[in-house]
Order: structure tokens, then sequence, then C-alpha cells
């Protein structure tokens, strides 16, 4: 069996042990001796050595748990510390870039971001910007940045960061990754917007526990990512995810892509506000505000149409277990998305088999991509601090 | 073009013998951040003010919804869903951000709080708007930072269902870090339907955040366009000289 670590050197299992046991507290937060024994299979001796080992080197701290449970001395409750490994952040829009500086465990320790108009959103700019906030954020906080993780809203090579296309960023062959390695003088890793978006729902939002899931979302454009048998799916170097270029209207308009009717022109940000009567450069929220009004459900019943149509697919493809609308998708109406899960039931012989498919609103919203940005960069991270 | 939640029309105010606003017309759009620009004494916050029913306006109308509406006092603003957010915010320094969002509106009947849902309310508010800077809603007020205060500030109009929010130089009192940090949350608060002025001095700020730049000059609204059709110098020779220049 692969993960024991039988026959590996002392050392060896000492540090897979002790990168489990950071990873357990950085997911899921803080946890007693006791339990963290139990959820890792290894004995108090052993848990004993790693925390003392960790809390030593200051990157987890011991505390008498507030709330007791039995009888007899308290197990000692072991918290992550967020100073310990600090990583940035940086969610990279059409019409904005977002950045963090995300401490172990998760929290968000600081925050920045800023609109990009006409030259701001070449990758030259958005790079020197990004070093800028992470100067000011880090001189606030009083801590240095240990690694980088980048989403893009495009079709990025995992290995080193390389952005092929960015259609809507108007990005081709962007070697972003060794770029902002070198500007940050840390390493950078880049990922496509909708993998990274359901790798933080998938450990911390809407997904959390769930071995099969698809996480979708509407942006500009239309991204799915995909949690097979409890890990991403990626695909031939990690290019998997153009959900949103799956053709389901044929007679659909022209795509950018090549294609025609793919599913981001019947579902994405554009089809909404064309759907809602909003000109095509009104701005994110003035579609929120009109999803909000009463009439909205009607006005969108052809694109609840084609929501359902490429669900029913998705879930067929895929076989989730549930399904996480994120993004913009997070704004629709309950009933249209009531609506959409009754299609799915309905129409998906998978979804059949399975006894339904759970349809959910993302929990972590317009951050879910920031988030995963966090997680990609700390991946590195758990196994060296 | 987006739905104009409110609305003045040839709004004029006088102090006295000074006439502070002038046929103004101003519109606040939902899903928007408008900067409202200008130097000392143009007007913008007595404008603020009006809209806050701090000051009524002496001549003009006011519309909310498309409907004229009258607002005779921060009550009525309140009742129209328009919360105003100043620089010198009002938060009581000894209480905890739940017990701040709900100042004045506790839940619960005669002596008895119920402070789970409301506790509830204020961690789902901060949820919403993506506030994850914030450890404890249970952490007194006193022990935030500059820019966590101004949030929860903030977050209380979504906590209240406002409709239109006026920040009244929400940043003039912190630090780089911590004014990017509020931006970023004004920013999703548009971003959640709201329609949002913001009130600055700060040109970086305005073009980092804002959808449509207000300037005024000596109490006239002398433009009122989409940021992406200005330029910076632009705006700066609005905000001095009333008017843009010749600029290519």
């Amino acid at each position: 069996m692969t993960g024991t670590t039988a026959g590996t050197r002392p050392d060896e299992a000492r540090r897979h042990n002790r990168t489990a046991l950071l990873r357990r507290l950085h997911v899921d937060g803080p946890c007693t001796r006791a339990a963290l024994a139990g959820e890792l299979g290894l004995n108090r001796s052993t848990i004993k050595a790693l925390v003392d080992g960790l809390a030593a080197s200051g990157i987890v701290q011991e505390r008498v748990p507030m709330v007791r449970t039995g009888a007899g001395r308290p197990s000692l409750l072991v918290l992550p510390q967020p100073l310990a490994a600090v990583v940035l952040a940086v969610d990279i829009r059409v019409d904005r870039v977002s950045t963090a500086l995300v401490g172990l465990g998760g929290q968000v320790l600081g925050r920045d971001g800023w609109n990009l108009r006409g030259r701001a959103g070449e990758p030259t700019e958005v790079v020197t910007r990004v070093v800028e906030s992470t100067r000011v954020l880090t001189e606030e906080l009083g801590s240095r940045v240990v690694s980088a993780g980048v989403s893009v809203p495009g079709v990025v090579r995992r290995l080193d960061g390389y952005v092929h296309e960015a259609p809507n960023l108007g990005w081709t062959d962007v070697p972003l990754g060794h770029r902002l390695t070198t500007a940050l003088g840390a390493p950078a890793r880049v990922g496509n917007d909708a993998e990274l978006a359901a790798l933080a729902e998938h450990l911390r939002g809407a997904a959390r526990g769930a071995r099969d899931a698809v996480y979708l979302s509407a942006d500009i454009g239309v991204g799915g990512g995909v949690i097979s048998g409890g890990s991403a799916l990626r695909g031939t170097a990690g290019y998997v995810g153009e959900l949103g270029h799956m053709v389901v209207n044929p007679a659909g308009a022209a795509c950018y892509c090549g294609s025609r009717g793919c599913w981001e022109t019947e579902v994405g940000e554009q089809a909404l506000r064309r759907a809602l009567d909003l000109p095509a450069h009104s701005p994110r929220g003035a579609v929120v505000a009109e999803l909000r009004l009463p009439a909205a459900p009607a006005r969108l019943a052809e694109f609840t149409g084609w929501l359902a149509a490429g669900l029913v697919t998705v879930v067929n493809v895929f076989a989730p277990e549930l399904v996480v609308l994120g993004d913009l998708f997070t704004a629709l109406p309950r009933s249209v998305v009531a609506e959409v899960a009754a299609a799915v039931a309905e129409r998906s012989l998978v979804s059949r088999a399975l006894g339904g498919t759970d349809l959910r609103v993302s929990t972590l919203g317009a951050d879910a991509k920031l988030l995963g940005a966090a997680e990609l960069a700390f991946e590195p991270v758990l196994d060296t601090v | 073009m987006s739905a104009v939640l409110l609305e003045l029309e040839k709004a004029s105010k006088s102090f006295g013998p000074v006439r502070v606003l002038h046929d103004v017309d101003f519109a606040v759009r939902a899903g928007e951040v408008t900067a409202l620009v200008g130097d000392n004494g143009a007007g913008k916050s007595t404008l603020v003010k009006c809209l806050a029913g701090i000051h009524a306006v002496d001549s003009g109308t006011i519309r909310f919804d498309g409907e004229p509406v009258a607002i005779p006092d921060p009550r009525a603003a309140a009742r129209l869903g328009i919360e105003v957010v100043y620089q010198d915010l009002a938060l009581a320094d000894n209480l905890d951000i739940v017990q701040n969002m709900f100042l004045g509106r506790e839940r619960g009947s005669g002596w008895l709080l119920d402070e789970a849902a409301m506790e509830e309310a204020a961690r789902e508010t901060l949820a919403s708007l993506s506030v994850r800077t914030v450890r404890s809603v249970r952490t007194p007020v006193a022990q935030l930072s500059g820019g966590q205060r101004q949030t929860v500030a903030i977050a209380k109009s979504v906590l209240w269902r406002s409709r239109v929010v006026l920040l009244d130089e929400p940043t003039a009192a912190l630090g780089v870090a911590q004014t990017r940090q509020v931006l970023d949350l004004v920013r999703r608060l548009a971003g959640q339907g709201l329609g949002v002025v913001l009130i600055s001095h700060n040109l970086a700020d305005v073009f980092s955040v804002a959808d449509r730049v207000a300037a005024l000059y000596l109490g006239r609204m002398v433009a009122q366009v989409p940021i992406a059709d200005v330029t910076h110098a632009q705006v700066v020779d609005l905000i001095t000289a009333g008017r843009t220049g010749e600029r290519p």
C-alpha cells in the first residue's frame, strides 16, 4: 500500500508525519493532541515529539482547551501560528486583480485590489503592481512571503506557470510563473482560476469532504474545476477544465475560441447582461443588483434552460456527488437554482443513478479563486516550513 | 446603463448668504462606485449630508427608485436604505463587533436580547462581504486596527440592508495597507449590488475602485462621467479649475 511509511528511513517517516500533521492543522484548524493522534493514526508519543518540535520552532502553539470533554487531564489544543508561514495569493480577473496575504491555517492577514483598465491589464503592469502591493502588505504585517499562488482565467501549464492563452485578458504566451518568481524573490505557482476555486471549495468551502465534485464559475468566461476521487482532475499538463467551451448550441453565436455556441456564450456574464437588458460594459455589481429584483427569474427563462442543458452533460460526464456554483452564479435567484437542480435530477441519467446530484451555491463567494491560489502557494510550503 | 437608485436634480443649498450647492445634479447607480471629488469647500460633504438627512436642500428634487422623496432627517434616510459612514467612525470602543453592528437596533424583546441570532447575523454579513481579516465577532472594537474598524462600520450598512452607502473619506485616517483593505471592501460592497458613493481626495484610490467620477467645483457639478473616459490629469483639472484643459 502506498502512503504508509513502512520501510522508509526514520527521518523520512518523521518528515512525512510532520507534513501530514501540519496539513491537518492548516486545513481543518486547531485540534487537540488526542484527536490528532486518532485522525493521523499515529501514537501519542509520536504526536508529542512532532508537536514539541513544531512548537519549539514557533509554527504551532499549545493551549488548554476552553471547552472540556470527558474526564481526566485535558488534551492540549494545538493551534497553527498564522505568521509562521505567510503566502501571497493573487486572483487575476478580466476587470480586476485581488491580492491577499494568507497565514498558516488559512487566515487572511491583509488584502488589496485594483481595477484593470487599458494598459493596467498588460502582464508587465500587473506584475509590477503585484510586487508593489505585496511590499505594502508585507511591511504592514512585518513578515515576508515564502511562496505565491496566482489564479489566471486561462490555459496554464502547471509545471512552470506559463500562461498559453487567457483570451478574456488578451494574454498569450506569458511566462507569468517565471516573471513573478523573479520579481517577488519567492517561488510563484500559477493555476487556472476554476481549478483553484474548486480546490478552495474542496478544502474550505461548499465541497468540503466531497470525493467527487465539480465547481462551476461564471465571470466574463465560464470555467470548471473538477475534484475526482478526492484530488484535482488535471488532464495532460494540467489543461483540463474548459467546461465553458463545451458546445451547447450549434446554432448559437461564434465564440472567440474558434467554436460556435459554447456554453460560455449562453450562460456567461455577457449572456446575463443580455437577458437583463444591461449594456455590455455595465459593472458586475449592476448585474447583481438586477438579479436581486423580483422580475429577474422570469427574464432568465432562456438562460436557465441553457444552464440546465450544460449541467446535465457535466453531471453525466463527471458523475459528481455535488456541483458548486461560484462567482456570478452565486447571485442567481434561488428559484433559478432550484429549477436547474430539478432539470438535472430529471434529465441526467447519472444523477438518477446516483440518487440525485446536489447543486449548491459557493460559500466562499468571490474569494474562492483567491483562497485557491493561497492553497496552491501552501502546497510546497507545508513540506519545508 | 445600470439602474439609478438615488438621484438629485437641480439641488441648491445655502448657509445664510453662502451658496454651497448650485443646481447640482447627481445620480447613484446600483452596483457602481461613484467617486465624489472636489477641492476643500467644493460642497462634497454638504451634498452627502443632504442625502443623509442632516441638511435639507433649499430647492431641487431627490428621487429614490425614481420616486420623489423627502429626506428631512437621518431616520428618513435610514428608512429608504441610505447609510453614511464617516471618517471619524461612530463605533463604541467598549463594545464588541456584534454589539456595534446592532447598536440601537438590538434584537429580542424587552430585557432579553437574542445574542445568538445577532452574532449569527453579524458573522453572515461579514462572510457575505468576504471579510476574513477579523477572527472573532466577539472581539472588542478597541482591539481592532483602523482598517478593521472601518470594515465593521461599512459591514453594518450591509447588515441593515442598505441600498445606498455614502462613504465620507473612509480612509482619511488610515495607513497605506489599511486603506487598500478598506478600498477592496468598498469594491465588494458595489459587487453586491449596492450603490456606493466614495468621497476621496486621493486620485490613486479613486482610479483603483471607482466606476464613475463626479466632480464638484465651487458648489457646481462640473462632470459626472465613467472613469474609463477620463485621465488622471483631466480629473485634476476638474478639481482645480472646474473644467478639463485641452490636453491630448
